[in-house]
């Protein structure tokens, strides 16, 4: 007896390590085109620029595997994010899709609906923004969310010098998970490290990722602290308006506009000095290789476990970790950051504009996937 | 011509929503085959519930010639006191009565406002709007509540079974309160004489409608059974209760006359004051009860909940018939209406149709809605034979009006 129990202990361990052991020793997996899904893309709202990139990358994967299922756009408008994105899982599970890829206007309120979209056996994952871990198989995580705190703590420091100053956040939505950790990062950044400490963060708004509300936010913003010198925007759409803003009432030499945003959207702000630097990464690239992940795991290929390596058609390889932000959460990284300036900008901005005509296939793209693929790897 | 002098409920606006309704529905089974499952039925109410719930009281606050644009904010603010007390570690039951204290609170300062100051309601309730949304904000801040008892947030998530015995005992109860509505309220008096409430005995077009409705609903009933939500019957009794109130009792025929003429209302001593108080309290502790159920359906609660709200209910309500100027519209409009309007959200959202041109649809309707009764009339300006007929409506109302003034 005891000895088949033994056996039978041994087995299991075996069952249990075994498989882990060969996803990790082995080559990474690779996806098989031509298989059916029917998938659906869900970012936060309708009408924002970095979306329709995401959806351009999803698309180009959706042809590249080709995928004779449908790759469904659909999103709520910004008054109805939170009910909206419900009622579009809700649809979904009905139609009986085989995957949803969800950024999330919520952490916690979508969670529901995102569990009985996993019981109805539909693969969840999330990009750009998560939600709470049980309700998403993995996060596609665009950069590490403790970097970008410290990506924006740099470019605050590179554009108010030694002496520092007071600054102001300007964020999305009150709820929105990606910039409510981003500005907890940047908070943990100032407080910790001494280079900061001439930094003075006054006070964090919010424009509900809508353009009117962020502009009258940020001349909220120079009403309320006369020393304000700059003017911190995590969104592409809030660092726009703030930088329309200051440029409508002539104050762009003496508050400048940073954070997030868009080169095709910030050429003309960044040349006319409003905003001397933002970062961002490629939604592009975010979109094709969140329907890589996806794809993967939809079709069985790939279980979404911790050190599983894979590969992402154009973007190299790429392995699942567990998510040092959040507790018992697995992501997988993209990164990294791309700081724009006076000088590059032009580049980028044309490359961006070319990009969308020639389905991202430029030489300087495959440098910098490299890159990431390096930074993931080492992170 | 003839057609609609014989048979004069065919001029209805309840008539064409029913149309519509039939329009809209055949279209989504035709587009997918994914509308006519079970599940996504219950999903149509089950996605707008709380919406549903505020345009049962929102109809007769615009029949009585008000409005009330503060219901979102109430729901946020209602949710944000549930969720404010219950992190403070409050128990939920607590938190409840709290949530719906506050409800109440809402509704008097509307209600006081509106009855006692005569101010306007558009103004009241706009002010109402941004307050009481500043005040949940001022609650939560940016914080987000959740992790509500399992009890709570099942009986708008959980699917509800029904067996044959509690439908059993709710038809005896719906029986034993139609027998007492009938003794208690004027509908004996007014199936008798045929004085307020418009009903007639049905001719063979409609005995064979309300067979085959009869049929529908005890069909979904059997069905339904473990697909709809606790709250969708929840709704569906309100829904009754609602029609009772307002096409069977004098505190609707009040709401009608106060709707109509005001000023002919109070001449004739009725307590204009009051009705309209009331009617105010209930809009906001309906919205409350309705901000407590979202709460419960997406399990976490933030300051913004339910923002945005107030327009859709608005709209599924003028849908409906019911003027902006008070005075018409029936229960049985709006809750066609509220049928046309998820359908068709439903029908293209599994079409995958995004939001912006499901609002530009839904406006288009509202729009058609206004225009169609006054083409209707102005075709019938030239067309002297029916013009008696046309304006029937609008003198049963009148003399609905004289009616229950003279009673009174």
């Amino acid at each position: 007896m005891n000895k088949l129990r033994f056996l039978i202990l041994v087995t299991v361990i075996l069952a249990v390590i075994l498989p882990g052991v060969s996803a990790q020793d082995g080559d990474p997996i690779v996806a098989e085109p031509g298989q059916e899904l029917n998938m659906v893309l869900l970012p936060k709202t309708l009408g924002n620029a970095v979306f329709d990139q995401a959806h351009e990358g999803a698309m180009e994967a959706h042809e590249e595997l080709e995928n004779p299922g449908e790759l469904i756009f659909n999103a709520p408008t910004p008054d109805n994010a939170i009910p909206g994105q419900i009622e579009i899982i809700e649809s979904a599970i009905t139609q009986e899709v085989d995957a949803i890829m969800i950024s999330a206007n919520d952490y916690e309120q979508l969670l529901p609906s995102t569990q009985s979209a996993m019981e109805a056996g539909i693969t969840v994952v999330t990009w750009d923004s998560p939600v709470a871990p049980e309700g998403e198989a993995l996060f596609i995580a665009q950069v590490d969310f403790d970097e970008t705190g410290q990506v924006m703590a740099d470019m605050a420091l590179s554009i108010l010098g030694e002496e520092g100053g007071e600054f102001a956040i300007l964020s999305a939505t009150p709820d929105a998970s990606n910039q409510n950790a981003w500005i907890e990062a940047l908070q943990t950044v100032l407080e910790e490290d001494d280079t900061y400490e001439a930094l003075e963060l006054v006070d964090i708004v919010y424009g509900n990722d809508d353009p009117d509300d962020s502009y009258n936010e940020a001349l909220g913003l120079i009403d309320s602290y006369p020393d304000l010198q700059l003017i911190m925007a995590p969104t592409t759409v809030g660092i726009a308006a703030a930088a329309k803003a200051m440029f409508d009432e002539g104050l762009c030499s003496e508050i400048a506009v940073s954070g997030l945003g868009l080169p095709a959207e910030m050429q003309e702000f960044t040349e006319l000095g409003c905003a001397p630097q933002f970062a961002l990464w490629s939604f592009t690239d975010l979109g094709y290789l969140t329907y890589y992940v996806t794809y993967l795991l939809a079709t069985g290929a790939m279980e979404a476990e911790e050190g599983v390596t894979f590969e992402a058609g154009r973007m190299g390889t790429y392995t699942i970790e567990a998510d040092p932000t959040r507790e018992d959460a697995l992501r997988v990284l993209m990164g990294p950051f791309s700081v724009y300036t006076e000088e590059n900008i032009d580049e980028w901005a044309m490359d961006e504009e070319e990009m969308d005509e020639e389905e991202g296939e430029g030489d300087e793209e495959g440098e910098m996937e490299e890159e990431a693929t390096e930074e993931s790897d080492a992170g | 011509m003839k057609l609609l002098e014989r048979y004069p409920w065919l001029r209805r606006w309840e008539t064409l929503l029913f149309v519509i309704l039939c329009a809209a529905v055949f279209i989504n089974i035709s587009l997918s085959e994914h509308y006519f499952n079970i599940d996504n039925l219950a999903n149509i109410f089950h996605l707008s519930i709380e919406k549903a719930f505020v345009v049962l009281v929102m109809a007769l606050v615009i029949i009585n010639g008000e409005i009330d644009l503060s219901v979102a904010s109430v729901m946020g603010l209602s949710a944000s006191v549930l969720a404010y007390e219950f992190e403070k570690g409050a128990s939920l039951e607590s938190a409840i009565s709290y949530a719906m204290l506050a409800g109440l609170a809402c509704g008097l300062a509307n209600g006081f406002f509106v009855a006692y100051l005569n101010i306007p309601s558009l103004v009241v309730t706009l002010a109402g709007l941004i307050a009481y949304r500043g005040a949940a904000r001022i609650l939560l801040e940016d914080r987000s509540v959740g992790n509500f008892p399992e009890w709570f947030t099942s009986f708008a998530l959980d699917d509800v079974y029904v067996s044959i015995p509690t439908l059993l005992f709710v038809l005896v109860g719906l029986i034993l309160i139609g027998t007492l509505v009938y003794q208690f309220t004027n509908l004996r008096q007014a199936v008798e004489e045929g004085a307020a409430f418009r009903f007639r005995k049905p001719g063979p077009v409609g005995l064979v409608l309300i067979t085959v409705l009869a049929a529908v609903l005890v069909y979904m009933l059997a069905l339904s059974s473990g697909a709809f939500e606790a709250t969708t019957y929840v709704f569906a009794v309100l829904y009754l209760i609602s029609l009772g109130i307002l096409q069977f009792t004098n505190f609707g025929r009040y709401i009608y006359v106060i709707g109509n003429n005001r000023a002919g209302a109070e001449y004739a001593g009725l307590r204009v004051k009051q009705v309209k108080m009331t009617i105010f309290v209930m809009s906001a502790l309906m919205a409350a009860f309705a901000g407590l159920m979202y709460a419960a359906r997406v399990g976490n609660i933030r300051a913004n909940a339910a923002e945005g709200f107030e327009l859709d209910i608005i709209t599924i309500v003028l849908l409906g018939g019911v003027s902006i100027f008070g005075g018409t519209g029936t229960m049985v409009g709006v809750g066609l209406s509220l049928l046309v309007v998820l359908n068709l959200r439903n029908g293209m959202s599994l079409r995958n149709i995004n939001d912006n041109t499901r609002a530009s649809v839904i406006g288009a309707l509202l729009i058609l809605s206004v225009l169609i009764p006054n083409w209707a009339q102005t075709i019938q300006r030239f067309l002297p034979r029916t013009l008696s007929g046309d304006n029937l409506t609008l003198d049963l109302e009148n003399k609905e009006a004289r009616e229950s003034t003279e009673t009174a």
